[in-house]
């Protein structure tokens, strides 16, 4: 059977349930599922002894849970569990379906523009350390939609963000995860450690770059003997395209 | 070493599940709001409306100068609050009361606030 549809499967009921709680069912507000919140939530902890705005121990305990599962296994939770990467996936794919031909910065404008990320880090961590309070939820994808563009959003503003990622997520695939989103850039550090990875048996492999085509992050798997990138997530799409048998396989190494 | 390709579905199962239960060890207050001194029973609730520090501000407000309370602690991510009291002073009867009573606003309409979904 393909990951895929194991993965599709688990992203699904992730979905299933932060939709499920954002609609006022049970008693976890869908903002306390959000490992990033457990960032935010570091100063006023340190500080004050006390958790900022919505956040609570559920951000903490699965920023750690998730921090520890990058080490083992890369970002395997943005493809594996993550609703907003889920639904960049898919708009990916939409818009994959609709223009045939993926829009694909140049190198060095990809490059440049992956370092957005940091900056998006940087700036959600210092308004949310010197306020107290989650500022930046008006321009947070997880968030808007999930809220409805609800209580502390930015109005227009907010309408705007949200237009502009799901424009950018239709013609650049995964879009926000990989020039915007702040966790991935938190992750970065600890996927470049992550034991478990992609490799690729040189002497079999063809160099048809049909990992690549497959690749979420556009990954070029067909010229690594091993998969160290920092934006990798396990997702294994690679490894259900490649047409060579025994080419692609996931080991524990360092 | 070469691991079977089901293997990372499963242990992103696994944190996930493993960090939820994990949530246990890293309880702190949204706000921590002590009046009086001395023991007193607790009152658990889940309270409708209390889902930010604003939010959780504005409500251990509305206990400012109520005799009997000692201590508030809200948390704001499970809508809940715990109040330490005085059961001469209050009951917990009056503390419902208090944040389900309707609330002026500025425009003269009243408005209510908070409900209590649950009590312990």
């Amino acid at each position: 059977m393909k990951t895929r549809y194991i993965r599709y499967a688990l992203l699904t009921v992730s979905l299933g349930l932060v939709t499920y709680l954002a609609l006022g069912f049970g008693v976890q507000s869908f903002e306390a599922f959000c490992p990033f919140g457990g960032m935010e939530s570091l100063w006023g902890l340190f500080r004050a002894g006390e958790f900022s705005c919505a956040l609570g121990p559920l951000n903490l305990s699965m920023l750690v849970a998730v921090l520890l599962l990058t080490l083992l296994a890369k970002k395997s939770f943005c493809g594996w569990a993550c609703p907003i990467g889920f639904l960049g996936e898919l708009c990916g794919h939409a818009g994959g379906v609709v223009n045939k031909k993926k829009l694909r910065p140049g190198e060095r404008l990809d490059t440049a523009l992956r370092m957005l990320r940091y900056v998006v880090l940087v700036v959600a961590l210092v308004f949310t350390y010197k306020a107290g309070e989650l500022i930046l939820r008006g321009y947070d994808p997880f968030y808007l939609i999930f809220s409805g563009v609800g209580h502390g959003t930015a109005g227009v503003f907010s309408y705007a963000t949200l237009a502009i990622l799901v424009i950018g997520a239709f013609a650049v695939p995964m879009f926000f995860c990989r020039y915007l989103c702040p966790l991935g850039a938190v992750l970065d550090p600890f996927s470049r450690l992550g034991v478990v990875k992609i490799y690729r048996d040189e002497s079999k492999c063809t160099n048809c770059a049909s990992c690549q085509t497959a690749c979420p992050h556009d990954i070029p798997v067909h010229s690594l003997s091993r998969v160290r990138r920092r934006d990798c997530t396990n997702c294994l799409e690679c490894v259900d395209a490649c047409p060579e048998e025994g080419v692609l396989s996931i080991r524990a190494g360092l | 070493m070469k691991i079977p390709k089901y293997f990372v579905p499963l242990i992103v199962l696994i944190a996930l599940v493993g960090g939820y239960f994990l949530r246990t060890a890293f309880t702190q207050p949204t706000t921590n709001v002590v009046v009086g001194s001395g023991e007193g029973m607790t009152l658990d609730c889940i309270v409708d409306g209390v889902k930010c520090r604003g939010t959780a501000e504005f409500f251990t407000s509305l206990y400012k100068d109520k005799p009997g309370i000692k201590r508030i602690e809200t948390f704001a991510s499970d809508h809940r609050v715990v109040f330490t009291f005085d059961p001469e002073l209050i009951t917990p009867m009056r503390i419902r009361n208090i944040m389900e009573a309707q609330i002026s606003l500025e425009d003269g309409t009243t408005v209510q606030a908070f409900k209590c979904v649950s009590m312990e």
